[in-house]
């Protein structure tokens, strides 16, 4: 009914209005955008639309099928639910880069073709730069310059697999790309790494756990959803089915989980867990059976609420502490309960509890890999969900919000403002109404369900593995505590390297840019002292090398002379200057173009 | 509700749920129709990945908070 309306533009024309706006009518006007968005969302049929003819292509703004619905919904509910959260922040900045952020995540959502798609790519990444920026720290400006380098060498990947996609087929049209081995995929193999740059699969992660942790309280809640669930929704228009992706995904997961049991910050272990939650999604778009898609699909949605909801826990605790590395932390408890309660639903979620949301869709996948028999993915993808449980179900909350031997907190703290537990509610809530009520999330997925999350073999098995995890944990918590250190990560080969570019580009390369510099301004100089007077310079050029070559023979009456005659001329040098009438200039003018008129009219003629 | 209890209702829902398997077994491969499998899974599994994460980081990642500077 509302075809005429893109969702993402909502958010987009929405935010310029932004700093106009004043107090409390400013709060309802953020609160209202993403619920329009909504709305519209609901009543758009499918089809596609918004098209736009470009030179000889037509860009689509509007493919809305089942897919691109489903994940419009939860971006759009997702950003709600952030926005709610981010109401008491007083900068408009801060508010028109998430709009512009969600707005652009929007578009690429329902992009039907490769421009639109790299169009919305690159404002995504430079509208969410400015949420890291926010924070004003040398730490988040320094991550920020990293995270735009990462993100601009995925973009360039993007359209360059582009460019050449289009030389190779001659279309535009954004569906699935062909895969193969061999030098004719080499346009996939582009837009892979650069989709895969976006879902933060290892070694192409570590913008994400560099640059997360660095942002706002409010902006880190915002990025864990967009980017990274974005990528998962066109690596399954682009390349569902990719054998390698299993792999990579259920490396991704145990990788996450590995790093954030290193981690002493409390965002950046749970930005390690966005990481090793995408692994999930991953496997399951390799797996590419319609029950593993729906997984796939089913757990971004999941995720990006819980995450939202995980990171505003850990947020609301450095906002009102201004703390968030774990070996600074402790005792909290009896200061913020009610934060560790919502947090600690998202950590449910995150851990897949029965009766939770990520019970409902990360069971579907780890079910789909079974029945695909690869004994080995199954036991990866198990294993990241113990440690999943373990970092940001048990480490955390536990080193958080309790673990302080003398019982005393080890900073004052309170509950965080009214918006921001409001928000942490309604996710919460949502997050327990998806894992008790699964059909309303079953009934959105673009393939029929034919799946049942309480079967008692899920049920049993899922207890099983999370408290005998508990088990574990308790008797090893003395090895979890936070220690004040950080870990290295992919990012060391570009911090470090980079460093030592730079220097190689301030020193060595510097200087000898100045060396080549200083001897070709000394030529021009001899040049410019040269036609001052060019006779005279001649024969001071003249006489130098007379001396040179009679000095052997000093004295000589000869030589005496010529070193006499050069020292005069140098000292007058350039002196009178030998000026000819203005009318003699015109002649030698006129004799140039005389003689080029006639090379230009017999060429061809009498000489080739 | 101190600890103890807390532990004994754990420990009691773990051998409940191996036993259901035993009764009731099922699963598409071998390894799933071991009862207890994934409790025993759960606490080894548990235990590697903090043993490994952490001698990882103790023998080769984890690095002073000025490394970078």
């Amino acid at each position: 009914m509302i075809e005429w309306l893109h969702p993402g533009l909502i958010f987009i024309l929405g935010a310029l209005l932004i700093p106009v706006l004043k107090g409390k009518w400013k709060q309802i006007y953020l609160l209202l955008l993403p619920i329009a968005a909504l709305i519209d969302l609901l009543y758009m049929s499918k089809g596609v639309f918004w098209r736009l003819p470009l030179l000889e292509y037509e860009l689509v703004f509007g493919r809305v099928d089942q897919l691109s619905l489903v994940f419009g919904y939860v971006f759009v509910i997702a950003a709600f639910c952030m926005t709610l959260y981010a109401l008491h922040v007083k900068e408009d900045g801060q508010h028109v880069s998430a709009f512009l952020y969600i707005g652009s995540t929007l578009g690429v959502v329902f992009a039907g073709d490769l421009f639109t798609l790299y169009l919305f790519w690159e404002v995504m990444a430079f509208s969410s730069l400015f949420l890291i920026w926010y924070h004003k720290t040398k730490a988040s400006s320094e991550a920020g310059f990293r995270y735009i380098m990462v993100h601009i060498f995925g973009g360039i990947c993007l359209l360059a697999g582009i460019i050449l996609h289009l030389q190779n087929t001659g279309s535009i049209a954004f569906d699935s790309f062909n895969w193969g081995t061999g030098w004719g995929y080499l346009s996939s193999y582009f837009i892979f790494l650069g989709f895969l740059i976006n879902a933060a699969v290892p070694p192409l992660h570590a913008w994400l756990s560099d640059a997360y942790p660095e942002a706002t309280v409010t902006g880190a809640v915002f990025l864990t959803a967009f980017t990274t669930k974005s990528a998962i929704y066109v690596l399954i228009r682009g390349f569902l089915g990719v054998e390698l992706l299993i792999w990579l995904g259920a490396i991704t997961a145990i990788y996450g989980v590995i790093f954030a049991v290193l981690e002493n910050d409390a965002r950046r272990l749970l930005a390690y867990s966005i990481i090793g939650q995408g692994g999930y999604m991953i496997a399951g778009i390799g797996i590419g059976t319609a029950m593993a898609i729906n997984g796939s699909i089913a757990h971004a949605l999941c995720c990006a609420l819980y995450m939202a909801l995980l990171f505003m826990g850990a947020g609301a605790v450095l906002e009102m502490t201004g703390r968030s590395k774990l070996s600074e932390l402790g005792g909290l408890y009896k200061y913020m309960p009610l934060t560790f309660w919502l947090y600690m639903i998202g950590a449910f979620s995150i851990s897949g509890f029965p009766l939770f949301s990520g019970f409902v869709s990360k069971t579907m996948v780890v079910e789909s890999a079974a029945l695909m028999h690869q004994p080995l993915v199954w036991l990866l993808l198990e294993g990241a969900a113990i440690g999943t449980f373990l970092v940001a179900g048990l480490k955390l909350p536990y080193l958080t919000w309790f673990a302080r031997k003398d019982k005393r907190p080890i900073a004052e703290a309170r509950e965080p403002p009214k918006n921001m537990l409001a928000a942490m509610g309604i996710t919460a809530f949502l997050c327990i109404f998806i894992g008790v009520y699964p059909q309303a999330l079953y009934r959105i997925l673009p393939y029929p369900v034919d799946y049942n999350p309480y079967a008692a073999s899920h049920l049993i098995g899922m207890s099983q593995l999370l408290l005998s995890t508990f088990v574990a944990f308790w008797l090893l918590r003395g090895m979890l505590h936070g220690t004040p250190t950080i870990t290295l990560d992919t990012d060391w080969f570009y911090r470090i390297w980079g460093k030592k570019f730079i220097w190689f580009c301030e020193k060595p390369l510097l200087n000898f840019a100045d060396s080549v510099d200083d001897k070709v301004r000394r030529i021009a100089d001899s040049f410019v002292w040269f036609s001052k007077n060019p006779s005279v310079a001649s024969r001071i050029m003249l006489l130098t090398a007379s001396t040179v070559l009679l000095k052997p023979f000093n004295p000589n009456p000869v030589y005496m002379r010529y070193a006499q005659d050069l020292e005069e001329l140098r000292r007058l040098y350039p002196g009178e200057v030998h000026r000819v009438a203005i009318g003699s200039g015109v002649l030698l003018v006129l004799l140039f173009f005389t003689l080029y008129l006639v090379i230009y009219l017999t060429y061809g003629v009498l000489w080739v | 509700m101190g600890r103890k209890h807390l532990f004994g209702i754990l420990y009691v829902c773990l051998t409940v749920s191996v036993l259901a398997e035993v009764v009731n077994f099922h699963g598409h491969d071998l390894w799933q129709t071991i009862p207890g499998f994934s409790a025993l899974y759960g606490f080894i599994g548990c235990i590697f990945i903090i043993a490994a994460s952490k001698a990882l980081g103790h023998y080769w990642l984890q690095k002073e908070e000025d490394y970078y500077d």
